[in-house]
């Protein structure tokens, strides 16, 4: 496994390499920041500051020189200028990433825990009251957009919050900037408050695809002839479920997961909008808005080392769970 | 066991649908009678009452929530890239300026900082300032002319020069946001142990209030001495080199690790969060600051505003109004708000580089007397702001010292077809109505007109202003912009017509210069005329205030017959604040609602 693993990785550099260099290629040609920054103020920048905002974010280089000093700068630690003159992109990056990684697993683990809760819930009581209510929900939850979901919840906090006169949910950042109390007890829950809100929005959208997910995997392997055998061996219910049915049925929502980090992320974006958290998805709409190249590059870099991540991680899984697939 | 578990799941979904539904219920108020408009901040709006409104006697105690609605990376307000609205109103809360502009439009002296600052002399043009002599740093260091040399040289453009070329870094110098007044400065000078400040202008400059301060306070002079190296107390002597590594340092560093003189003192910052500012023992001010916390909170999505504010999260809110934002707002019991006419506002741009509309001044006539802007601003800005009207100069709003309607009497504005038509008929265009063409025969348009994407209100006036000129026989088609592309478009030349927002100043020449002149860094259309350009220059150096404005109303009276640009209106800003506090107030400058800081506090 150990030889799958460092071939894999080795197969991912030359991946990142020419999807950075196209990336590259596609926002340096999106906008012009230089024309932006000698626009957008008043009074309009001396023509000095203009040339020195050009050569400060390197907009004076032909692009493939512009991309060769990146790529390599970043090999040591240099993301490159930002257009925010004092900005740190790798200090931004993985203050940020540190941010979206607390929502993002947060989400997932909820996320993954109800799944499988509802999903072999429903599909123990299949076509029952429970099974259609839950598969209701989940076409629900999917069919909701984010942002409305995210807003709707929003209102939900505030009413809970008025209903008990607290302020417990907090619909804006990751924590309060200042508590009245200020104790380790009081900055926990502080922050649990200001979780819960978008914890909750990303969370049931991949829910809902991950319930139907176990559901349908859960009922396949439930027909199965090797369940039937270990029944028929009078091996108890729980043990055929937990060990025999569950298992198998966990092999497909292991992909999904992985594959769906892609998804979360962008419902990252999303959200942290909305709660105003000052995350990656953040960073990525102030990149965009802003034209700056090498803090969206940065973005879509670390994007794609955790999504080719969580992919390896999805296949390494495979083996963990089916003990029948090996790799050499 | 199986209709135990179906009970649960129909309760938890009960409860999850309960909970939603009265969440959408209950966002259209609780009940209780709201105060909106009724109390606190909407006697804003009546005539004379914009810097006194909402005031009141306070408590000490209590935190305020005031947004931010952009992060601060750049902590030097008087550089080009550090020039912005929040970062502004971060530091004018803890550095002092000479004279701040208010809500009314006018400028007033801050009289904790001078207690005089006047023009004594016309030629050379000399002023002086007399400052408090209680004034001081939080440190202990007096504020003396030292700290105003120190401000004259890293802002005139040439003692701390712009980093050179070979400087990849580019940060090896100053670049002030502007050197206007700043160039004309022959010497600064100090006296009475440094408590009077005499300065010389080499050449005259209309805006001298807008000298030291105006948005852009001091930063103290012996802080950058000391970290540079040089002698204290002598900012006169100061190297390029050790002006530019205070003016980096100031850049970099948030006010919370350097000396500051203001009613509150900056006691932490967090990064694209908050800043938080606590009462300054030191400050030697005629008011005290009540408030026992002054939080400026990040939120860069306006839309969230008014539900964090119904959330008690914030205080106080100052986003662009739309419609929907405004009803919520409405709905949140204990706020009062006002929206009042800002500096900013929005305008019909024509690219003179276009061949065709360069060369016709009575086209350009005709196709703004068609426009309806009566129209425009009903199925825009009046949905919320019925107050809202025709703008009638492109220098000066109303409300402004100077401002006369120069536009309305032209018809230009007025959506009059048959006036616009006659106008063309008389300039022998043909195809009035229909097709219209040259007198020698070339089709006129198809012209695009363009606005940022996502912008509702100005997608509507494009809309409209395609209907208007659709009447002429001019077809438009509406081709909107990238978020982020406005500044190509325009620095292109991009478009026939677009529409986007000029913000005016208390200090109107220097504009002036920048957006109307030959050349101007902000004359994007390629608008050129001789006198206007003479006479906008005869108003910057025009000591006497009148005098100059009279000067930029005639060059106003030239770019209407020109036909170049259209105001439309005063973009309508928005000011609400919980009731439980007051003296917040809306000014709509480039300071902002938080020029007056030091008063803000709960009710008594």
């Amino acid at each position: 496994m150990l030889a799958y693993t460092v071939r894999r990785i080795l197969v991912s550099i030359p991946v990142l390499i020419v999807s950075t260099f196209i990336v590259f290629l596609v926002v340096v040609n999106s906008g012009d920041p230089v024309a932006n920054f000698a626009t957008s103020r008043q009074p309009a920048p001396s023509k000095a500051a203009v040339t020195a905002f050009a050569r400060h974010i390197h907009a004076d280089q032909p692009v493939v020189e512009r991309y060769w000093n990146w790529i390599t700068g970043v090999l040591h630690g240099d993301w490159g200028p930002s257009v925010q003159t004092n900005l740190d992109i790798g200090h931004d990056l993985f203050t940020r990433f540190r941010v979206t990684v607390t929502l993002v697993a947060a989400a997932m683990l909820i996320a993954l825990v109800l799944a499988v809760l509802f999903g072999v819930f429903s599909a123990l009581r299949q076509y029952s009251a429970a099974d259609y209510t839950i598969t209701f929900f989940g076409f629900l939850f999917l069919a909701m957009p984010v942002f409305w979901f995210a807003v709707l919840l929003k209102q939900a906090g505030i009413w809970i919050n008025e209903q008990t006169g607290s302020q417990f949910l907090g619909t804006i950042g990751e924590k309060s900037p200042y508590l009245d109390v200020d104790t380790g007890w009081n900055e926990f829950t502080d922050r649990i408050g200001h979780l819960v809100l978008p914890t909750i929005t990303l969370a049931l959208v991949s829910f809902a695809s991950w319930t139907r997910y176990t559901r349908a995997s859960m009922l396949e392997v439930l027909d199965s002839d090797y369940v039937r055998l270990a029944r028929a061996k009078g091996l108890r219910r729980a043990r055929v479920m937990t060990r025999h049915a569950l298992r198998t049925a966990l092999i497909p929502l292991a992909t999904v997961t992985a594959l769906d980090i892609a998804i979360i992320l962008g419902g990252a974006v999303i959200t942290e909008t909305i709660f105003q958290w000052h995350g990656m998805g953040e960073m990525l709409v102030q990149a965009a808005t802003t034209l700056d190249v090498y803090r969206t590059m940065a973005w879509l870099l670390l994007s794609a080392v955790v999504v080719i991540g969580f992919n390896l991680v999805a296949d390494l899984l495979y083996a963990v769970l089916d003990p029948r697939i090996r790799y050499d | 066991m199986r209709a135990q578990s179906s009970a649960l799941a129909r309760g938890l979904t009960l409860a999850a649908g309960l909970t939603l539904i009265l969440a959408a219920c209950s966002s259209g108020g609780s009940g209780t009678p709201h105060q909106g408009g009724s109390a606190g901040l909407a006697s804003c709006s009546t005539q004379g009452k914009a810097n006194t409104c909402n005031s009141g006697t306070t408590k000490a105690g209590g935190t305020f929530t005031y947004v931010l609605e952009k992060n601060i990376q750049q902590w030097n307000v008087q550089d080009t890239n550090g020039n912005t609205f929040e970062n502004g109103e971060a530091l004018e809360v803890v550095l002092p300026q000479v004279f701040v502009p208010h809500p009314d439009f006018t400028v007033a002296v801050n009289t904790d900082l001078v207690t005089s600052a006047t023009q004594t002399g016309a030629s050379p043009q000399t002023l002086v300032y007399k400052i408090n002599p209680k004034a001081a740093w939080n440190d202990g260091t007096p504020i003396t002319a030292d700290d105003f040399v120190y401000y004259w040289r890293t802002n005139d453009g040439k003692d701390c020069p712009p980093p050179p070329a070979s400087d990849s870094t580019q940060t090896k110098g100053c670049l002030p946001q502007s050197t206007a007044g700043y160039d004309r400065i022959k010497s600064v000078t100090g006296s009475d142990g440094g408590k009077t400040v005499t300065v010389v202008m080499n050449k005259p400059f209309s805006d001298w209030k807008q000298l030291f301060g105006a948005g852009y306070p001091l930063y103290p002079a012996h802080v950058a001495e000391k970290l540079s190296g040089a002698k204290a107390g002598d900012a006169a002597h100061m190297t390029a080199a050790q002006l530019t590594q205070g003016w980096q340092y100031f850049q970099k560093t948030p006010p919370t690790k350097y000396a500051t003189a203001g009613p509150y003192k900056m006691q932490e910052w967090v990064d694209n969060d908050h800043a938080t500012y606590v009462p300054d023992p030191k400050w030697w001010g005629a008011k005290k600051a009540s408030l026992q916390r002054l939080i400026f909170k990040v939120i860069t999505d306006a839309t969230q505003e008014p539900i964090a504010l119904r959330n008690n999260e914030v205080q106080g809110i100052y986003p662009q109004p739309e419609v929907d934002l405004v009803n919520q707002v409405k709905d949140i019991p204990g706020v009062t708000y006002t929206i009042g006419n800002g500096l900013t506002w929005e305008h019909f741009d024509l690219n003179l580089h276009n061949p065709v509309l360069g060369k016709y001044t009575a086209l350009r006539q005709a196709m703004f007397t068609a426009i309806s802007i009566k129209d425009i601003v009903a199925k825009t800005v009046g949905q919320f702001d019925p107050a809202v009207k025709q703008l009638g100069n492109h220098n000066f709003v109303p409300g402004q010292a100077g401002y006369q309607d120069l536009v309305t009497s032209t018809g230009q504005g007025s959506g009059d077809l048959a006036k616009a038509k006659k106008l063309l008929t008389d300039a022998k265009f043909t195809g009035v109505g229909t097709a219209l063409k040259t007198p020698d025969g070339k089709a006129v348009g198809p012209f695009n007109c363009r606005y940022t994407t996502g912008n509702q209100i100005r997608q509507s006036e494009c809309q409209i202003l395609q209907s208007d000129l659709g009447n002429l026989g001019v077809k438009v088609t509406i081709k909107p912009i990238g978020a982020a592309d406005l500044g190509t478009v325009l620095a292109g030349h991009q478009y026939d017509i677009i529409v986007f927002a000029w913000v005016a100043s208390p200090f109107p020449s220097a504009n002036a210069q920048q957006t109307w002149m030959t050349g101007g860094g902000g004359n994007y259309g390629g608008y050129s005329d001789k006198q206007v350009d003479q006479l906008i220059n005869q108003a910057v150096g025009e000591t006497d205030q009148t005098k100059s404005a009279a000067l930029l109303n005639q060059a106003d009276k030239i770019m209407v017959d020109a036909a170049y640009v259209l105001p439309l209106y005063q973009k309508p800003t928005f000011l609400a604040a919980q009731t439980r506090f007051v003296n917040m107030r809306n000014n709509s400058t480039n300071v902002g609602p938080a020029y007056n800081t030091g008063e803000w506090g709960l009710k008594k």
